[in-house]
């Protein structure tokens, strides 16, 4: 570049590519849209015979989906293999719960210290891990996991409830309100941890700290010669995903008013990582498009009942082997070929990060 | 009184790390050749455990004849995951992530499947030796005895086999420099194959010998390989003379920690002790770095 055209070019701001700065050209008609979509579905639902269902259904739609959406940006983005998601979503969980049940405290407020714990929890297990390579990661992450399982059914009593967990946790104050209302009143308190989360992690992606993360999983070595530092930006990383996670535990514990060592189970893993897998590994889209199948899919092989995880398992592990990309990418690449605008000419080049690798 | 918690802790050690070193001779192995962190070495445990199970239960045959059985069902079922999830991605971008989440899937699966089988009631598994010693007031299993010769005995042989053999020769070419190997003509993909299906049998051979201590159910697997992991990042990943020093090693110090501090220190004893190993020597007891493995 000449030293002129340089100079004439700082005044204005660089034009930003388009790819990495996507809140610049996301119509907020659409996005304004859902989320009134969003408010107003629940008191259409709740006048359905099986509409209080759709709702519970939603409700738990949008936790899964901010945990698999927070697993998704360190698996997936990160390249950072935490298999600690689940125990992330128990600390928040007893966090607020303990806070609650034992200590009286009220929900609202107690809640807020289950994403400051599940934080903290993750600092301490990031700060010995992510220095080392991703195998390690796993093998320390799964330890944490059973470390906490264990902690949790054999743990001091106001923890461990006797080793089934806490079963009477009370429930969100909503004042005196019938029972429509107050499902109403907790589909909101998700749809809004939803939306945050959602937001954040959507601009987190796109922010530097995004592109450095995903520079670093697609190529270490040049990443960090580039000057990326690789611990700091993985710690912020695991720290912002187990924040949310923290979050959504604290409100499963609140809104099913306990949380039983149950969580730890194996089968609640392959759910949580069907829907990465599923939706889209290392896409925006594709935990929330898996959760959203996932959960669908649940009620629809309600009836199978054992075979279920069994066949969970197996279209997972076909899926990561031969179709890795997963739902969204595919669906994406349909719509953009038969209904979507046409292509600019100036060579969109199929820039899709894709999935995984070194 | 004094001395036989002595002697508990020191058995108990002897036992469990002569197991957790022959999980994690397995898992090693695989590591260092096929540069695959197998999440269903648990699931092959149990697999060869429940399959001794049902030849002993259900075709009422002795545990001896039960065990060559569950070993080949086991190493069978590595090869076959080998063949199904394993070989289509090798080679290709995303092999780390394909294979971590094909295992631990197929894992899940095993689980599920055994859950639908064999329901989720704890099986017993009869020893193979029946009988025991007593040792100043410390029951010592014939059972126990041989777990830990058959360990001690497949280390020595898994290490002969690398060294001496042509096969071995082969799984320590490809692990140190695939296309090198390649172009040596050594059949890389089968190779693989191969230290699959071994580290797949003995981790069923494991699940045989180790289940008369630990009962059987559906999710027994995942402790075990908990454990394995754990040894084997202590040892040094891809080192099997590390699986060996280190389970003996983990094993030791956590039967010291349960029978001195109590059973709830154990698990969190060597997660620390592991967090430290890894925070002074990263590469692990044994462990090589990038370059030489195995």
């Amino acid at each position: 570049m000449s030293v002129p055209a340089a100079v004439g070019a700082a005044p204005a701001r660089p034009q930003a590519d388009r790819e990495a700065a996507p809140w610049r050209r996301t119509s907020l008609g659409t996005v304004g849209g859902v989320l009134l979509l969003g408010l107003v579905l629940p008191w259409l639902l709740v006048r359905l015979d099986i509409g209080n269902f759709l709702v519970v259904l939603l409700i738990l739609f949008f936790m899964q989906a901010v945990v698999a959406q927070s697993w998704n940006l360190i698996m997936g983005y990160g390249g950072i293999y935490s298999f600690a998601q689940v125990a992330l979503f128990a600390v928040g969980g007893w966090t607020t719960g303990v806070l609650a049940h034992s200590l009286g405290w009220n929900p609202f407020a107690s809640i807020l210290f289950a994403p400051v714990l599940a934080t903290a929890a993750a600092l301490l297990i990031g700060l010995p891990t992510l220095r080392l390579r991703g195998t390690y990661v796993v093998l320390l992450t799964l330890a944490f996991h059973e470390l906490s399982r264990v902690f949790a059914i054999t743990g001091p009593r106001f923890i461990s409830g006797g080793g089934y967990g806490l079963t009477i946790v009370p429930g969100f104050p909503l004042g005196n309100v019938g029972n429509d209302q107050r499902l109403i009143y907790l589909y909101y308190i998700a749809m809004g941890i939803f939306s945050v989360a959602t937001f954040v992690i959507w601009r987190v992606i796109y922010s530097p700290l995004g592109v450095a993360v995903t520079a670093l999983r697609d190529s270490e070595t040049y990443a960090v010669s580039r000057g990326i530092d690789q611990f700091r930006v993985r710690l912020v990383l695991f720290a912002i995903s187990a924040f949310f996670t923290g979050l959504a535990g604290g409100y499963m514990t609140h809104y099913s008013t306990g949380i039983s060592t149950s969580v730890f189970d194996l089968s609640r893993l392959i759910d949580l990582l069907a829907m990465i897998v599923i939706g889209g590994w290392g896409t925006f889209m594709g935990p929330i498009l898996g959760a959203g199948i996932v959960i669908g899919l649940d009620q629809a092989l309600v009836g199978i009942g054992d075979f279920r995880a069994l066949a969970e398992g197996v279209i997972v592990a076909l899926i990561a082997v031969f179709a890795p990309q997963g739902l969204w990418p595919t669906l994406r690449r349909i719509y953009d070929r038969y209904l979507g605008p046409e292509p600019e000419p100036a060579g969109q080049a199929e820039a899709d990060p894709t999935v995984g690798g070194e | 009184m004094y001395n036989t918690q002595l002697v508990q802790a020191v058995w108990g050690g002897i036992l469990f790390g002569s197991v957790y070193g022959l999980m994690a001779l397995g898992l090693t192995l695989v590591w260092g050749a096929v540069r695959l962190l197998n999440l269903a070495h648990g699931a092959i445990f149990i697999v060869g455990a429940y399959t001794a199970y049902w030849v002993v239960s259900t075709l009422h045959l002795p545990i001896l004849a039960a065990l060559p059985v569950g070993v080949v069902v086991a190493a069978t079922f590595a090869g076959v995951m080998h063949v199904l999830f394993i070989r289509p991605v090798i080679g290709k971008t995303g092999f780390d992530n394909a294979t971590l989440v094909a295992t631990i899937g197929l894992s899940i699966s095993v689980s599920a499947a055994a859950l639908i089988i064999f329901n989720p009631e704890y099986k017993v598994v009869p020893p193979v030796l029946g009988g025991s010693h007593n040792m100043v007031g410390v029951q010592i299993t014939n059972q126990g005895l041989l777990v830990v010769a058959t360990s001690l005995a497949l280390f020595a042989l898994v290490y002969l086999f690398l060294t001496y053999s042509r096969q071995g020769m082969a799984i320590r070419a490809v692990s140190q420099q695939r296309d090198a190997a390649s172009l040596m003509s050594i059949p890389v993909v089968r190779t693989y194959g191969v230290v699959i299906a071994i580290s797949g049998a003995l981790a069923g051979l494991a699940g045989v010998l180790l289940s008369p201590f630990f009962f059987l159910n559906p999710s027994s697997g995942f402790n075990p390989m908990i454990q394995a992991l754990i040894v084997t990042i202590f040892g040094g990943l891809g080192s099997v003379r590390g699986a060996l020093v280190a389970g003996f090693v983990l094993g030791i110090f956590e039967s010291f920690v349960e029978v001195y501090l109590g059973v709830a220190w154990a698990l969190p004893g060597v997660f620390l002790l592991i967090i430290l190993m890894l925070i002074v020597r990263p590469n692990g007891l044994f462990g090589i770095g990038e370059v030489r493995r195995l």
